[in-house]
């Protein structure tokens, strides 16, 4: 189960730490 | 005014996204246990559509670079929209290797493999990485449209000798999970938990895409500024000399 977690896991974390970083690049425009 | 990337589009597609995500974890996590692979096969409503949005930012990158080649179509928009593309597909194209390793593991009993559907999964990412870099090399926007554009169709030529790479070559890889014919003999559980993945994934992509196109044409916008207000001070400079 280990495995999954890891997917599954590393999934969540990429996708909402590239969502972040995208933001927060559009931020500075404001 | 300059503002950041959303909108009310953003922002519906932002909600959908998340709600279609949290249910393909809820739906994934709490698949059975398959005789073959315990507890792996949860996997299937994450991995497949990763690869599949993937495949669409190839997709969409080569349709806008089309596009931007057609003389009729040309617009600065479609040259912005195949790097925005690009980008994210680095993400879901990395991913895609992360969780197909982490799959391979357990079922396969090794990390990396280097059969065809891997190791062409690995040339798309070096592919999207050296697309990202040529559009990085300084030239003007026309230069750099039409340099990139003939990289994004070469590159995407990839993408459908990828797909059918589980059928042309023996590979450690499966054959596509999903065939959609009577003949299917997935679950009925593991294929709703692999469409609502793609679906996901899809929608994922789609805000990703959005939102770095918009910061695209910001980033745009503030090199044309800049420039205008260079070529006004060299002008005020020629006036007062």
């Amino acid at each position: 189960m280990s495995y999954v977690w890891a997917g599954y896991g590393v999934t969540l974390a990429t996708l909402v730490g590239y969502a972040a970083w995208l933001l927060l690049r559009g931020r500075r425009f404001r | 005014m300059r503002r950041g990337t959303g909108s009310v589009v953003t922002m519906t597609l932002g909600i959908a996204a998340v709600a279609s995500l949290v249910a393909t974890y809820a739906v994934g996590l709490s698949l059975p246990p398959t005789y073959e692979q315990g507890d792996y096969s949860k996997l299937i409503a994450i991995h497949p559509g990763i690869a599949w949005a993937s495949y669409v930012a190839f997709g969409v990158t080569a349709l806008a670079s089309v596009l931007w080649l057609w003389p009729r179509t040309r617009s600065l928009g479609w040259d912005l929209l195949a790097g925005a593309s690009a980008e994210v597909g680095v993400v879901f194209s990395a991913l895609t290797l992360v969780t197909g390793s982490i799959w391979g593991r357990p079922t396969w009993g090794v990390w990396w493999v280097w059969d065809a559907r891997l190791t062409l999964s690995a040339l798309e990412l070096m592919l999207l990485f050296g697309y990202l870099a040529l559009r990085r090399v300084p030239a003007d926007a026309e230069v750099r449209g039409r340099r990139s554009a003939v990289a994004a169709l070469l590159g995407a030529l990839v993408v459908p000798v990828n797909h059918y790479a589980v059928e042309w070559w023996r590979t450690l890889h499966q054959d596509r999970s999903l065939d959609l014919t009577p003949q299917d003999t997935l679950d009925g559980r593991f294929t709703f938990a692999l469409l609502l993945g793609f679906l996901a994934m899809t929608l994922v992509y789609a805000w990703l895409t959005v939102h770095r196109y918009r910061l695209a044409q910001l980033e745009e916008d503030v090199v044309t500024d800049d420039l205008d207000a260079a070529l006004e001070a060299r002008r005020r400079e020629a006036v007062d000399a």
